[in-house]
């Protein structure tokens, strides 16, 4: 079940008789903990940790609203950086074990749950990272660069171990 | 794993259209404009060193920094104080970064100065027209006695500002993004700084030799945005939005058709939106986050469509999912 779960975030499930079945499944205990956890493994490897405790909340609302939007969408290209496959093992243990602390509605269980995903499935962990052509392009003509001095360059340096692996 | 639920969209803020527009440019407008530039002006022309610290929502970076203006050239050198080293050195119209755990050298092209035009009498007008604008008490940064601004947005289609500026030289001391809900999403300020430092090109030099013997020098293949006409256009703008620039990121090797850039701007901030063929650098679509950057990608026919700027996620949602064939 919690591959099915993985597979339908990333849209990788075969056919539309598949989703159906993991979206049902979805109602069966600890289905749901799975899904909140593995976004919030998610959300939480995209950037900073503050979405997390709107996942559920979010996700409470999608489901019961627009199930249909749940339908996964073509899947894309894996990135071939290999260095954020790794970082993304560390990053999630590290930020699920915080994040946990946050968690109001969360079961428990839901943290091992995590530090299993994060471990088991780092390589398909995907983080969602800003390119570093996209950022500089962007930078250059960003009004809060001026301003800001070289603070924008301070960032793209420091989170440049991504950009060295290219 | 990627957040593939276009449900997650929130009630964007609608917004709700002022009394006409004014025909003169409130004066606090004005202010916080002149303000703007001439903080510009200021972290430009001024010798200076001092420590910044950079915080967002997932921790907090502290670099040094050194800026240095000998006859209208500039010098800087920044360096972190935490984490492996990492050294930015600008000068001679380019960046190199140092990373001497890797034996690495990243050199950019680029400048990261003065790219934005200035603001026309339009935008000028709409900076009072989707903020409220606000000349804050005095109050310490950085050891100085400093001028707050605020910028309170008037819709949910942009980030709030406050701002702290030294009063005698212009120079921007503090700087914080908030979201709708007033929290921070980023900040980044001078913990100290001396202002008029008499030194010269030497006080930042980079640490190590320009390039290396036996290191690597890598320069990517981004190359400079060039002014063209792409064909593309955003057809449902958040307001106080207008295009300052569309242009083709060249240089890109193999590929002729670089990808397509446009940028928006409320006169605050940006958003640009890159329009790239399918394995550009873009491979994922959906949101991502970055401090007080926000990103959307989607995809259209051949193309992926991202949305990346200084605003919240909805605003770049929005402009993101509404590109089009001009």
């Amino acid at each position: 079940m919690n591959e099915d779960i993985s597979r339908l975030m990333d849209g990788e499930l075969e056919d539309d008789g598949a989703v159906d079945r993991t979206l049902a499944g979805l109602r069966q205990d600890g289905a749901m903990a799975t899904w909140m956890c593995y976004h919030v493994i998610g959300d939480t490897l995209r950037g900073d940790v503050t979405p997390a405790t709107r996942v559920s909340r979010r996700l409470a609302a999608a489901l019961a609203d627009e199930p249909t939007v749940l339908a996964p969408q073509r899947r894309v290209d894996r990135p071939a950086t290999w260095a954020w496959a790794m970082a993304a093992t560390v990053a999630a243990v590290a930020v699920v074990g915080w994040t946990a602390v946050s968690l109001t509605d969360t079961p428990a269980s839901t943290v091992a749950l995590a530090r299993e995903a994060a471990s088991l499935r780092a390589d398909s962990l995907r983080p969602q990272v800003i390119p570093a052509e996209y950022l500089m392009a962007h930078r250059e003509i960003s009004p809060t660069t001026p301003i800001q001095g070289l603070g924008p360059i301070q960032r793209v340096s420091v989170s440049g171990d991504a950009a060295i692996a290219r | 794993m990627r957040l593939g639920i276009p449900a997650m969209r929130r009630t964007v803020a609608s917004f709700v259209a002022g009394a006409a527009l004014a025909l003169a440019v409130p004066a606090v407008a004005q202010d916080a404009t002149a303000l703007l530039g001439r903080a510009a002006d200021a972290a430009r022309t001024l010798n200076y060193t001092g420590t910044i610290v950079y915080q967002r929502a997932s921790g907090v970076e502290t670099a040094r920094l050194i800026h240095v203006n000998d006859g209208g050239e500039e010098y800087e050198k920044l360096f972190n104080l935490d984490g492996p080293a990492r050294e930015v050195i600008r000068r001679d119209g380019e960046v190199r970064c140092y990373y001497p755990d890797a034996k690495v050298v990243r050199v950019e092209p680029r400048t990261f100065r003065n790219a934005f035009p200035s603001l026309s009498p339009q935008q000028l007008s709409s900076l009072g027209q989707y903020y409220t604008v606000r000349k804050g008490g005095i109050s310490r940064v950085a050891g100085l006695e400093a001028q707050a601004w605020t910028f309170e947005p008037k819709d949910g289609m942009r980030y709030g500002h406050e701002l702290w500026t030294d009063p005698t030289t212009g120079i921007l001391l503090k700087a914080r993004m908030l979201n709708e809900r007033g929290e921070v999403v980023e900040q980044i300020a001078f913990l100290d700084i001396v202002l008029g430092a008499k030194i010269g090109p030497d006080a930042a030099k980079p640490t190590w030799p320009v390039s290396p013997p036996d290191w690597q020098v890598r320069r990517p293949r981004t190359g400079k945005a060039v002014e063209s006409e792409t064909g593309w256009t955003v057809s449902k703008l958040p307001p106080g939005f207008t295009k300052v620039m569309e242009s083709r990121l060249g240089g890109r090797g193999g590929k002729t058709d670089g990808a397509a850039q446009l940028v928006y701007s409320d006169g605050i901030v940006a958003v640009s939106v890159f329009i790239d063929q399918r394995g550009g650098p873009q491979r994922h679509v959906g949101r991502a986050r970055q401090g007080g950057l926000n990103q959307y990608s989607v995809k259209q026919d051949d193309y992926v469509i991202t949305a990346l700027g200084e605003a919240p996620p909805d605003a770049v949602q929005a402009i993101a999912s509404s590109v089009t064939r001009r």
